[in-house]
């Protein structure tokens, strides 16, 4: 008695899905069996037949399909997280970092009132004494002179340096 | 569809980019498969439009070099069980797994259009007649192995379940439709 293809195996042949073993054992059994050779023609018949219905019976998208799908998108809001996101985004980030910068910087120096650590006068001192040592100071000569003249007569040293200029 | 829906976020640059290249070449393949599935051009065109505002809102999840049309088949399959779910409440009952192949032919379609129903079946008779009578996972185990041409492997990562599943689905679909095609014969010789 010959021992036939299952319907199931058949199905599986057709479709390619088969172990390579069991693969050449349908094979080979084909080969000398008119009844199960049938049953694979009829099967891959069927399969030819729902494709080319498939083929036939295809359409285009219909163009609603899109639009709906943009129109959706379109109405989309962006929500809380993304609203408290696009805060740190370079065009937004950049002006409110200026601003916070400005206003730390000014409440800064409102609260600070302190008055300058170095008077006036240490300035002018400091510059006549830096013109007086310089070795190309046209004026050198005659501030010493002044200012021994000054200390010989018993002015201060201010006093004779306004005398030399 | 009428499943609930959570508030979309407005698209990036790079997402509409993402979302336009696939619909103009992946909407018509995606179209014609929820077409397949649902028998019903109102369903079809929920379907289409939901599966591509998930592909919107999951783009970033699409892994590059993988096959896309696989993966929107995943997401129409998903939603689509969604919906027969939601509506029927008891979609898994319907397809018991052992019991032998039955027709379907009292399903209610999802929406019902009498003039595009009447149009689809002028147009796609054949195919709408041999695959209407399938319970929903028999016909898209047919659409997606004899129409699409997808291995049993894929068929499987598509719809979610294993290999044995797809093979038993496809066995007693492809019995079913050859009993359809010998009674069809049969009538057409009286």
């Amino acid at each position: 008695m010959i021992e036939h293809l299952s319907n199931d195996l058949i199905v599986d042949f057709v479709h390619g899905e088969l172990e390579p073993a069991a693969d050449a054992r349908a094979h080979a059994h084909l080969v000398t069996c008119a009844t199960c050779t049938s049953e694979v023609n009829a099967e891959r018949t069927l399969r030819e037949f729902l494709r080319d219905a498939a083929v036939a019976s295809e359409r285009e998208m219909p163009s609603g399909i899109n639009a709906a799908i943009w129109e959706q998108i379109r109405a989309a809001k962006p929500g809380p997280f993304a609203a408290l996101t696009s805060l740190f985004k370079p065009m937004i980030a950049i002006p409110v970092a200026a601003v916070l910068l400005a206003g730390g910087y000014f409440a800064t120096a409102a609260t600070h009132h302190e008055s300058p650590s170095i008077a006036a006068s240490y300035y002018l001192q400091a510059h006549a004494v830096q013109s007086s040592q310089g070795p190309l100071s046209e004026r050198t000569g005659a501030i010493r002179a002044a200012v021994a003249e000054a200390y010989d007569g018993g002015y201060p040293a201010t006093a004779a340096y306004g005398a030399a200029r | 569809m009428g499943a609930p829906r959570a508030p979309l976020e407005p698209p990036t640059p790079e997402q509409s980019a993402f979302l336009e290249r696939a619909m103009s070449q992946y909407g018509k393949a995606t179209y014609n498969f929820a077409f397949r599935l649902t028998n019903n051009e109102a369903d079809a065109r929920d379907l289409t439009q939901d599966a591509f505002i998930r592909v919107y809102r999951a783009w970033r999840s699409f892994e590059p070099g993988t096959s896309f049309l696989s993966w929107i088949y995943r997401i129409v399959t998903n939603l689509y069980r969604d919906e027969l779910r939601r509506r029927k409440g008891r979609f898994h009952e319907e397809i018991p797994e052992d019991n032998a192949p039955q027709a379907f032919r009292g399903e209610r379609p999802l929406a019902t259009n009498p003039i595009d129903d009447y149009v689809d079946r002028q147009i796609g008779e054949p195919l709408s007649r041999a695959l209407a009578d399938l319970s929903p996972d028999q016909r898209q185990v047919v659409i997606l192995a004899d129409i699409e041409e997808y291995s049993y492997q894929e068929i499987a990562e598509i719809m979610g379940c294993s290999i044995g599943t797809v093979r038993s689905r496809l066995h007693r679909a492809r019995a079913l439709l050859r009993r359809l095609v010998e009674r069809a014969q049969q009538q057409q010789q009286r």
